[in-house]
């Protein structure tokens, strides 16, 4: 899918949103861009929709009794909506220092932040709290959710910096422990582990009730691998250096991140985790298309 | 190999370059940062095997490459002798002179003379061309100036000895011929010969122009043993009608070592008849004598051999004889038996010919007294009645010879004046004061021309008293005049034959010449010329023409064979060169197989047997007009520089283009090998 064919796609251009400087301003150009370019929302105000009627027990509120209803058949039924209440969007964002490499566009952590930045953006639209831990080999910030955290949220992810090396297990054990209520949790990572140990980090999240949004940031050049002259390729994190003739490497380079993702997304599927893979050279609303289509189809199927 | 400028081999240090670089692994100074090398760490990493040479082959054409590129910046040059640095100047025109005479028969000399013509083909340039020329007495391009060195060396494999004599001059003036019409520069000739010092006499008019050489190369052994029968005497009797011949054979030793107890055998129509034992001390001659035996007819074939030496061809001395046929003679005289005295008993000696005389007075002179006579003399008398009428004339014409032999009583009619060379006078007295005496004779007319050498006839000692004037006209020859000038002897031919006058007599009326030693053979050789006799050859030398023409006798069914058993039709005409050793026989095509064919002995030239070296330098500078044989060669290579000579050779290009193309084909085959390579 071009980003010609989606409407508003010129208001994502990352390159472009990375000039602006102001993630609300940057967000609310994307969400706001991204809705108007669509004909129809229908992925919106569901949550004071009807959804099914339950018969009525002590304690309800006698308000939601549904009157008609109980003229026709002379029981008590209560109306219950599907949004009844606000949910908690939490999102992880991964601060270690391999989210800074950018080969020709921005870096990973500026095109997660803005895609955190959308996402925070459209859970404030809908009311719903947002907060925001930033980790790389531990959690480095903590912003717990709340309706008005959206700004402090914008502020995390300004303030970032990528400054160590990371180890997803670890911080996210200690996440784990912390979401006492459920909600939907994102995690912007580019997942520089074993698929595996990926998967049993973010497993102790999953367990608690969490919707688990996933979001998988690479550069092009992290998939193509289209280096042409032999270099020292320095690992980001570790400063280990390795003479590499890229020529010789790239096709073997391409089928292990194809592998590697590939498992990524079988094993987060089997999970029922929502997996996306986010290509920081293309528009910033692809990644949030794929990620309401996933949503929207996953309402349908429940 | 030397070099202009050597220092530049200090840069052969650089062919541990390559090494280096394979052994030496060197990081790169450009890092690329990468979020994590997990999945390249993955990727079977093969940096360990820099450390070891796996391309030998690359490493060779990369060193390979820097040492000619190296090599060719320090210039090298061969730095040859002046002869071979002449090769590197260009092209050669090479005419190769390989001798087959027959002194190259003597052991392997022919055969180390081919391998030194191959040798030479085999060391021609590409664009080099060589003739080769086979001589002996004649010289022919046996092949025309090519760069082929399979033809060149064919020819020189099929080339083969000859019976012919050692001549250089005319293969040394083909050679000047072929080489002056040459286009290239560069021009040589090379002679390959024993150099037989009889090959070359000095007074050859062969002279090579500048800018042509000639190298020599001899085949000569420094020690040779050669005995040979260079000739063969025959002395014929005559006892019963029958002639007897006796055989001496001359022996040549031309070594230094004496020849004990050869050998020698007679051998006559295939019967070996006699053989004797010879010694010939080391370069003497000596003869051996067989016994006689009779001549029982024509064209006996027969070959003396002595010894056996490495050089077979002159041990053996072909011959054929044939039973000599008297000449016949018929003096008229004018009945006086004392004015035929003298040139009977001179007619009466002899044996090559042998001359049978009759006698006879004019007045009994018939018609038919002159057939099948060769001579006819007329002595001191009248005309013969008998031979009035244009008789003689007939006879004369038809090719008799005529003596006429003026004294008092010879008589001329005037109808056959035309018979007689000049106008005859009277007769002129001498006897008043000193005698007359032939004072010229022509020496070059076959009757004189024996006398021609000093101390062979002296014929001032002869007294003529008396003699008939001659008034010679024109077209009628003057053989000798006496001291006064007066004619003494003229001739005239009539139609096939011949008239001879001697205007004194040949007894002792007129002159004392009849008592004197100069008359037997005067006589002999006035009868010889007018029967026109020729003694029969008993061999011939290589070399000479036979006149078949002659020899058929009007015959046109005649065919040549040679001694190889070649058949030459010649149709009884033509000359045929006598080129092969051995017997020729001249055959009827429609004989009868009782016919006898006529045979040709032919024998090498006796010279070839001599095989005195010639001193090879003096060869080179008569034809190249230079003393010093190298300085015949072109005199460029002696003045060039080392810089002219590095120029001229150009060896750097090569050189540099080698480099450069190894590393274009190194270039290749490193990206190919790359290709499946995973390390840096």
């Amino acid at each position: 899918m071009s980003s010609q064919s989606i409407p508003g796609a010129r208001f994502v251009d990352p390159k472009i949103l990375s000039r602006i400087g102001n993630l609300e301003l940057m967000a609310r150009t994307v969400v706001e861009g991204f809705i108007n370019g669509l004909h129809r929302a229908p992925f919106f105000g569901a949550s004071i929709d009807f959804a099914e009627h339950r018969g009525y027990v002590a304690g309800d509120d006698i308000r939601r009794v549904d009157w008609r209803l109980f003229a026709r058949t002379d029981r008590f039924y209560v109306k219950q909506y599907e949004a009844d209440t606000n949910t908690n969007l939490t999102i992880l964002m991964d601060v270690s220092k391999s989210m800074a490499f950018a080969s020709r566009g921005i870096p990973k952590l500026e095109y997660g932040s803005f895609v955190a930045a959308c996402l925070g953006y459209l859970a404030q639209r809908q009311r719903d709290r947002v907060g925001i831990i930033t980790f790389d080999q531990d959690i480095v910030t903590h912003v717990p959710p709340s309706a008005k955290h959206f700004n402090v949220v914008l502020h995390t992810l300004d303030r970032a910096k990528p400054e160590r090396a990371g180890n997803l297990p670890i911080p996210l054990n200690k996440m784990a422990e912390h979401f006492k209520r459920r909600g939907i949790v994102v995690l912007i990572s580019d997942f520089y582990e074993e698929p595996d140990a990926v998967l049993d980090a973010i497993k102790p999240l999953k367990f608690l009730g969490n919707d688990l949004i996933v979001f998988h940031v690479l550069d092009p050049a992290e998939i193509d691998f289209g280096y042409d002259d032999a270099s020292s390729f320095e690992d980001l994190e570790s400063g280990e250096q390795i003479p590499v003739v890229p020529q010789s490497l790239a096709k073997e380079y391409r089928e292990l991140v194809r592998a590697h993702i590939d498992a990524l997304q079988t094993k987060f599927s089997e999970h029922r985790i929502d997996y996306t893979l986010l290509n920081t050279g293309e528009p910033l609303d692809r990644a949030l298309f794929s990620y309401l289509s996933s949503r929207e189809r996953l309402m349908r199927v429940r | 190999m030397t070099f202009l400028t050597p220092l530049f081999l200090v840069g052969l240090g650089a062919i541990a370059i390559p090494v280096l670089v394979h052994l030496i692994q060197r990081e790169k100074k450009r890092v690329v940062q990468f979020p994590s090398l997990m999945f390249v760490r993955r990727i079977p990493y093969q940096s360990v095997r820099r450390r070891r040479i796996r391309h030998w082959f690359l490493l060779l054409l990369r060193t390979a490459a820097i040492a000619l590129i190296v090599l060719a910046f320090a210039r090298p040059f061969v730095n040859r002798s002046a002869a071979t640095a002449v090769a590197a100047q260009g092209a050669r025109d090479i005419v190769i002179l390989l001798d087959q005479s027959a002194s190259m028969g003597y052991g392997d000399h022919f055969e180390k003379a081919k391998d030194a013509a191959r040798k030479i083909v085999r060391g021609m340039a590409a664009d080099d061309r060589a003739t080769l020329v086979l001589f002996a007495k004649n010289a022919e391009e046996n092949m025309r100036a090519t760069s082929d060195r399979a033809r060149l060396e064919g020819a020189i494999d099929a080339a083969k000895v000859t019976s012919g004599a050692t001549r250089y001059g005319p293969a040394l003036k083909l050679a000047d011929s072929i080489l002056s019409r040459s286009p290239m520069k560069r021009r040589e000739a090379v002679l390959v010969s024993d150099f037989q010092k009889s090959g070359w006499s000095g007074s050859e008019d062969a002279k090579f122009p500048e800018g042509m050489s000639l190298a020599t190369v001899s085949v000569a052994s420094p020690d040779t043993a050669n005995l040979a029968v260079p000739s063969l005497t025959f002395g014929r009797t005559h006892f019963a009608s029958q002639e007897r011949v006796v055989v001496t054979a001359g022996l040549t030793n031309k070594g230094d070592a004496p020849m004990k107890d050869v050998p020698v055998s007679l051998t006559v129509d295939g019967h070996e008849l006699e053989t004797v034992k010879a010694t010939v001390p080391p370069r003497t001659s000596t003869s051996v004598s067989f016994q006689a035996f009779t001549l029982a007819g024509p064209n006996v074939q027969g070959f003396v051999t002595a010894g056996s030496d490495p050089m077979p061809a002159d041990n053996t001395f072909h011959f054929v004889l044939t039973p000599s046929e008297p000449v016949s003679i018929l003096v008229v005289d004018n009945g006086n038996p004392d004015s035929s005295l003298y040139l009977s008993k001179a007619l009466s000696i002899g044996t090559a010919p042998t001359f049978q005389v009759d006698v006879m007075p004019a007045a009994r002179v018939a018609s038919g007294s002159f057939d099948k006579r060769a001579v006819v003399v007329l002595n001191d008398t009248m005309f013969p009645p008998a031979a009035a009428g244009g008789v003689l004339k007939r006879y004369v014409e038809r090719g008799g010879g005529l003596l006429v032999v003026t004294g008092d009583h010879t008589t001329w009619p005037t109808q056959e004046m035309d018979l007689l060379p000049g106008r005859l006078g009277p007769a002129v007295d001498r006897t008043d004061g000193l005698p007359g005496s032939l004072g010229y004779l022509d020496y070059s007319h076959q009757v004189f021309e024996l006398f021609k050498a000093p101390r062979s006839g002296d014929f001032s000692a002869a007294h003529v008293f008396r003699y008939r004037t001659v008034d010679v006209t024109e077209g009628d020859r003057v053989l000798a005049r006496y001291d006064d000038g007066a004619v003494a002897a003229a001739e005239r031919k009539v139609g096939q034959g011949r008239v001879v006058v001697w205007t004194s007599t040949l007894d002792d009326s007129f002159t004392d010449i009849g008592v004197k030693p100069v008359f037997l053979p005067l006589v002999h050789q006035m009868v010889r010329y007018l029967a026109r006799y020729e003694q029969p050859a008993s061999w011939y030398t290589v070399g000479q023409v036979l006149d078949v023409a002659q020899r058929a006798k009007g015959r046109t069914d005649r065919i040549v064979v040679t001694p190889s058993g070649a058949r030459v039709a010649q149709g009884g005409k033509g000359l045929v060169e006598l080129s092969e050793q051995g017997v020729y026989e001249l055959r009827s095509v429609s004989g009868g197989a009782t016919a006898r064919p006529e045979s040709i002995a032919v024998n090498i030239d006796p010279v070839e047997s001599d095989l005195a070296p010639l001193d090879t330098r003096e060869l080179v500078a008569a034809v190249t007009g230079h003393a010093n044989p190298e300085s015949a060669e072109p005199a460029m290579a002696e003045q060039l520089t080392r810089e002219e000579i590095e120029k001229r050779q150009g060896l750097w290009w090569y050189l540099l283009l080698g480099g450069v193309g190894l590393l274009a084909v190194e270039t290749l085959i490193a990206n190919r090998l790359s290709r499946g390579e995973r390390f840096l």
